[in-house]
């Protein structure tokens, strides 16, 4: 059974959401937001990808594959203003997570990548609600919210992925079978 | 019962050698199948640790070109475990004191694991 069908996305979804303070009024803020906000988000794009250029170790991640992450990349943004952020979105998320750890992509650049694109849309919030402070600050609030908790997300399964190929490469190391490792765990469990 | 049977093996095991102090049988996958182990002892965690030790063991073997591993030694100033094949399924484990005579305790270890590699 794969790592990700073990686990209840619903779940996952509202504990994050409570943890994030990521409430249903913050959704429906960002779907609201979403004919005001979605013209920008290609500059938040192309911005997010040109801070990325400046890092030598970001370039293989990037080189030969620009336009096609471009565009992952703006879908997902316009997933935010979109929604549902149900169990399906945590999915989605979550795979994201499993997948940085398959191309090994450090696990601050996911964390950094999140905060970059926090701020970008905190400075488009910024300037589009310029003339309505409470909106702006309601907005940037509900973005706060979207960013936090899918980051969070990513993460958990991040560190999930990376601990299930560590331990992969330490059984094909040695031999030892998943049962046995999963049977001399549960045997040292404190009792 | 094929665990009342195991169990007369490490009786008659345990009985073969004042040396030996307990012993166990225990499947590839580290779970106890039957065992004459003194109070104090965890089971499952002797179980797990034994087939733990002999998987690497088969590791060790293969990596450094030793062959088919035919046993595990380790030796401690309180005694020795031996831990061996007992078919493909199960390993036997055995707890020895440190006085003993391992020729013997070898012999009677091989019997055994012959013998369990039958009923498993």
């Amino acid at each position: 059974m794969a790592m990700e069908d073990k686990i209840d996305f619903e779940e996952l979804a509202r504990e994050t959401k409570i943890l994030t303070g990521f409430t249903p009024a913050h959704e429906q803020l960002l779907i609201d937001a979403a004919p005001e906000i979605q013209p920008h988000l290609g500059a938040v794009t192309e911005s997010f990808y040109a801070a990325l250029h400046q890092l030598p170790k970001a370039q293989p991640f990037i080189e030969g594959r620009l336009e096609s992450l471009k565009h992952t990349h703006r879908q997902w943004l316009e997933s935010l203003f979109v929604g549902p952020f149900g169990a399906d979105y945590t999915r989605a998320m979550y795979k994201v997570g499993m997948v940085h750890v398959k191309v090994k992509l450090p696990v601050e650049f996911m964390q950094g990548a999140g905060t970059m694109i926090q701020s970008e849309l905190i400075e488009v919030s910024r300037k589009v609600y310029a003339d309505n402070p409470q909106r702006m600050g309601d907005v940037i609030r509900a973005v706060n919210g979207v960013i936090g908790f899918s980051v969070t997300i990513m993460q958990e399964s991040y560190q999930a992925s990376s601990l299930v190929e560590e331990l992969e490469k330490f059984l094909a190391i040695t031999g030892m079978s998943r049962n046995l490792f999963n049977n001399l765990a549960l045997a040292y469990e404190v009792k | 019962m094929r665990s009342d049977l195991l169990t007369n093996v490490l009786s008659d095991l345990n009985g073969a050698s004042a040396d030996i102090e307990a012993s166990a049988i225990i499947s590839t996958d580290g779970l106890m199948m039957a065992a004459q182990l003194p109070s104090g002892l965890d089971e499952d965690r002797v179980g797990a640790m034994g087939a733990a030790m002999l998987s690497l063991g088969d590791r060790t073997a293969q990596e450094l070109s030793r062959g088919t591993l035919e046993q595990v030694l380790i030796k401690g100033d309180t005694g020795y475990v031996l831990m061996t094949h007992a078919g493909h399924e199960a390993v036997l484990s055995v707890l020895a004191k440190p006085e003993a005579r391992l020729g013997l305790i070898f012999l009677d270890v091989k019997r055994a694991a012959e013998a369990v590699a039958k009923l498993v």
